[in-house]
């Protein structure tokens, strides 16, 4: 093509090329093989890193839940309840705490797990008497259902 | 057992904060557990070594945080099947080779290698990941009672026994067999025996 004039042989030509290759690459620079060098290869890893990083968001809830339950089954076998006379003895009490929170406190307050733990276990208690027992009321009782309304 | 400070210490990075409760040391520490297999299933046993190998009896545990114990088994000689496991059980491999593929009685392997059996069950029983090998190392199996002295300087803790071993005829005393209470009287105490056909006859004894 012949080009008449002056203006005409002034392009537009991207300039800032450098910094749109380094913004998709500053997210793979902690991948292995050629993918965290090279352009073409890290944008599909990219894409498919931030995919996969996205549908992670509801397995993550998953697996921190797997993991507390874990935690507080452990430390609950420290205390010779296993975890699910803990957890429904607690709810039967009351006690509505939910398991980050019970497993927090089995990490940084271990007393207060301790105590947690025998509450459950008198709860427990009570519940087989009220089963196999008397009827006779115990003292001290704990499986009274407070009512707030 | 506090396990809270260094777990929330690594969380920080570089936040200068006001910690109110003391340091406590050695949270991550490896402990050694010993585990006596005599008379035990070796179902049992794997049970309890492979949550112990973990580090699934901590609350601090996290599968990446490499928090598992050492465990120490002795008298994996003298395990116990329950049923006729001990024929009936087979333990198959395959060399790789062709014609290489073998199977083996419990009883058959339990000759040629008194600790393949336990060690096979708590293979089994460990997560199928790459730690798995790991936790195996961490692992100390004994067929008797002998243990070098090192790894006998580091035992903390006994397990203890996942099935409770009951006593022989043998091992009961005279007198606590003679105290314990006849709930009815036996058909054939004393002089009156059995004969042929189911017959009961009262037989003198002529002195």
């Amino acid at each position: 093509m012949v080009l008449l004039s002056a203006p005409r042989w002034l392009r537009n030509r991207l300039t800032d090329r450098f910094w749109r290759v380094q913004e998709v690459l500053k997210y793979a620079r902690h991948f292995r093989g050629r993918k965290n060098r090279c352009y073409k290869l890290a944008v599909r890893s990219v894409r498919r890193a931030f995919v996969k990083s996205t549908k992670a968001r509801r397995e993550k809830k998953r697996f921190l839940r797997a993991l507390w339950i874990t935690r507080i089954e452990a430390a609950s076998l420290e205390h010779g309840l296993k975890y699910p006379a803990f957890i429904s003895n607690l709810l039967k009490s009351q006690v509505e705490l939910n398991r980050k929170m019970i497993a927090d406190l089995a990490i940084y307050e271990p007393k207060t797990f301790k105590s947690l733990a025998a509450l459950a276990q008198r709860r427990r208690q009570e519940g087989f008497l009220a089963a196999l027992g008397d009827g006779k009321e115990p003292e001290g009782i704990f499986s009274r259902i407070v009512h707030h309304y | 057992m506090r396990w809270g400070l260094l777990v929330a210490a690594c969380s920080f990075r570089c936040v200068k904060r006001q910690l109110s409760f003391p340091q406590q040391w050695a949270t991550f520490a490896r402990a050694w557990y010993l585990l006596d297999a005599r008379m035990q299933p070796p179902g049992k046993i794997a049970a309890v070594t492979a949550v112990r190998l973990e580090g699934r009896h901590k609350p601090i545990y996290h599968a990446l945080s490499d928090c598992g114990d050492h465990v120490v088994i002795i008298n994996t000689r003298h395990i116990a099947f329950s049923g006729n496991k001990w024929e009936q059980k087979v333990y198959s491999s395959h060399s790789g080779y062709p014609g290489g593929f073998k199977q083996v009685t419990a009883t058959q392997l339990h000759m040629k290698d008194p600790t393949a059996i336990v060690k096979l069950t708590i293979y089994r029983m460990l997560p199928k990941n790459l730690q798995r090998r790991t936790m195996m190392q961490r692992l100390h199996l004994f067929p008797d009672d002998v243990i070098p002295e090192d790894i006998q300087k580091n035992l903390v803790e006994e397990l203890p026994q996942p099935r409770a071993v009951p006593k022989r005829l043998d091992e009961y005393t005279p007198e606590e067999i003679a105290a314990f209470p006849m709930v009815w009287t036996p058909l054939f105490a004393g002089n009156r025996r059995l004969t042929h056909y189911g017959q009961i006859h009262n037989i003198k004894v002529d002195h």
